[in-house]
């Protein structure tokens, strides 16, 4: 018994690490920008079928082929997300619920674009993050080494930006111009620089999160479209909105809620505990879990 | 010459009466409602494929009684409100004399009361129980396919009496296909006297099912019914074999496609699964169709493509029999028996099922292993 409490544990950690390493990706936009982008896991969905399209079926090597596919989602955060919707909405004095809206719709518009460019049928992930089929055993306790990658990049993520934010200039004058554009720019930081490179950061990091999600969800619209952009959200709410650390934090809470849900209650209720503890959050502790970084 | 102008209308009518008629004497319309893109979209590759090849071969051949098959395709993107919208254009703007598909039974479901108004054919591949003629009393709805609850059945009697399983397990996904199966493996393990001991759902997108797994082993399941759709059946899959749960499992017929064993082709390997179809089927009819097939199209069938194919030449036997009355072929197909296709004879039973062909088979990782046929 004790060894399924660990294995359902263990697993519980592994999903919720992913959920973290989305909700990640919300705060950070959130810090840099003040607001949500509900077409924010597009940007993994988009990693994800861009790495796989270098690598599998371009046959560029790991490297070259991850790099190209972050480098064009943070092309795209430039470009689509700042310059076409962002841009637009903030030049008429937009509000944040026009942006919500624009990328909710960004969302559909990039999950039909996937459809149609790659059709909807799920790929294979190549086994890069070593092969599902021999994962570590400690007793008889299953880890995958894909959650051990997993697990390695959200902590160098959250001590780095830990210290991008706390430490460098850049992150300095990133969290400026979040806080007041105006301020920020009279104290000659470039604002739309910024604004550009939060983001590309943003949607970079959540590519790389796409990259590491698909040995679990496949390449496929699942990515985009499926109920891990909002457990990706509340995990963030959660964590307390402004806190890279508070949303792993969250994501690990929620991804074992979840496995002891299936474990002691039933299979059925696997998704209604996530809303149950989002809904709890927002009423019981809206500013959530951490305080602001 | 006001006369001239008064006649005009009713010549201008005749003309196209008469052109109408001269067309209609040409070919015979035939729609395809498939998913070509969303999720089911490889179905829809494999079910055009199949189809094109046999209404090329007809037409090759001279046409059914002379007549040339068109065929006018629609995407219902394997979603309800789509389907509705192309099969009303297929049957209301098209006109067309039969319609295959849609594929999906939710699809299905939603759309064949438009078929019934029309008194238009209606010839499907969806599997789920709920579509037979027992329960939705539409003359005009038949299945290409031994449906769901035959299949079922032959996998909870293979589970009892070949592997000799008591403590079955169930994983069942959330939709009507997958739902509909639970309730047919429940009733017929009942049957033989078993309750499955652990009956566990895993919604559609899940990518973890350590939870399910657990509970099956604390369960103490000697094997495990998967009833889900491919990717979660790979997940399922993936997950038993990394935490060494070690059972026979029997998948139904989303556990036997190249969609799912594509996706985890290593854990794949010993999943048995029901099937309607298999390339590796040694019966030269199903052979020759698999050889015309990679020819053309240079990679092997699958299942659903071979129903669809026999339900082309299906129609064609039905027009040879009683010709090109929609009435007719309908009462025809009602009866229908006689004509040997990929799946076998095909007889139409008391549910508007033309087959009740089904397999049992082994994954191999590199094909299947005929296990049982029936």
């Amino acid at each position: 018994m004790l060894q399924m409490v660990l294995q359902n544990s263990i697993s519980g950690m592994a999903m919720g690490l992913l959920y973290g390493v989305i909700g990640i990706g919300v705060c950070l936009f959130w810090q840099t920008t003040g607001l949500i982008n509900f077409a924010h896991i597009s940007s993994a969905m988009l990693g994800a079928y861009f790495f796989y399209t270098f690598n599998v079926m371009w046959n560029f090597p790991i490297i070259i082929a991850f790099v190209l596919a972050v480098s064009l989602v943070a092309l795209y955060g430039i470009v689509v997300l700042r310059g076409v919707v962002y841009k637009q909405i903030m030049g008429r004095k937009g509000g944040r619920l026009e942006f919500i809206v624009a990328t909710m719709m960004l969302n559909i518009f990039l999950l039909n674009l996937v459809i149609v460019v790659w059709g909807g049928v799920p790929y294979p992930f190549p086994s890069i993050f070593g092969s599902p089929m021999n994962p570590l055993r400690i007793g008889r306790v299953a880890i995958q080494h894909h959650s051990l990658w997993v697990l390695a990049f959200t902590v160098a993520l959250v001590i780095g930006l830990n210290y991008f934010f706390k430490r460098t200039l850049t992150g300095k004058a990133l969290r400026a111009t979040a806080q007041n554009k105006d301020t920020a720019s009279l104290m000659g930081i470039g604002v739309g620089k910024m604004t550009a490179l939060s983001f590309a950061l943003s949607t970079g990091i959540t590519a790389i999160a796409g990259i590491l999600l698909a040995p679990i969800y496949f390449v496929s619209v699942e990515l985009g479209g499926g109920i891990i952009g909002i457990k990706g959200f509340a995990s963030a709410v959660i964590g307390g909105l402004t806190n890279p650390f508070g949303a792993l934090v969250g994501g690990l809470l929620i991804g074992l809620a979840e496995n002891f849900s299936v474990f002691y209650i039933s299979s059925s209720y696997r998704d209604v505990i996530t809303f149950v503890l989002l809904v709890f959050f927002l009423i019981a502790r809206p500013q959530g879990l951490f305080k602001k970084m | 010459m006001r006369k001239y102008f008064k006649v005009l209308p009713l010549m201008v009518l005749v003309v196209t009466l008469l052109a109408g008629s001269v067309a209609g004497a040409q070919t015979i319309k035939f729609g395809l409602v498939a998913p070509f893109t969303g999720s089911g979209s490889i179905l829809g590759d494999y079910i055009r494929e199949a189809m094109m090849l046999a209404v090329d071969e007809i037409n090759a051949a001279g046409g059914i009684e002379g007549r040339q098959i068109e065929v006018i395709v629609y995407d219902d993107e394997a979603a309800p409100a789509t389907a509705i919208n192309v099969v009303k254009r297929v049957i209301e703007n098209d006109k067309v004399d039969v319609v295959f598909g849609p594929n999906m039974s939710s699809s299905v479901l939603a759309v064949h009361q438009v078929a019934a108004d029309n008194e238009t054919l209606m010839m499907v591949g969806a599997t789920s129980p709920s579509l037979g003629y027992d329960r939705t009393g539409n003359p005009w709805l038949f299945r290409l396919r031994a449906d769901d609850q035959v299949r079922v059945e032959n996998q909870a009697d293979y589970a009892v009496e070949v592997l000799g399983s008591k403590k079955p397990g169930i994983i069942y996904g959330t939709t009507d296909y997958c739902t509909s199966a639970r309730d047919v493996i429940i009733a017929r393990f009942a049957e033989h006297g078993i309750e499955p001991v652990a009956v566990e759902q895993m919604r559609e997108g899940d990518v973890d099912a350590t939870g399910q797994l657990l509970n099956m082993v604390r369960a103490g399941v000697d094997s495990i019914m998967g009833l889900t759709h491919e990717s979660e059946a790979a997940v399922f899959v993936r997950q038993m074999r990394q935490m060494g749960v070690d059972v026979p499992i029997v998948g139904f017929t989303a556990w036997g496609v190249p969609a799912f064993t594509d996706l985890a082709p290593e854990a794949a390997k010993g999943v048995i699964a029901v099937q309607s179809f298999t390339p590796e089927d040694t019966n030269p009819v199903v052979q020759e169709f698999v050889q015309k097939y990679q020819a053309r199209y240079g990679r092997l069938p699958s299942d659903p493509g071979q129903a669809y194919y026999d339900g082309v030449y299906a129609i064609k036997e039905v027009i040879e029999r009683v010709g090109f009355d929609k009435h007719a072929m309908r009462q025809e197909l009602e009866n229908f028996s006689g004509y040997v296709g990929l799946q076998g004879e095909l007889v139409t039973d008391e549910k508007h099922n033309l087959s009740r062909f089904s397999l049992i088979s082994e994954f191999q990782g590199d094909g299947w292993k005929i296990i049982e046929k029936y």
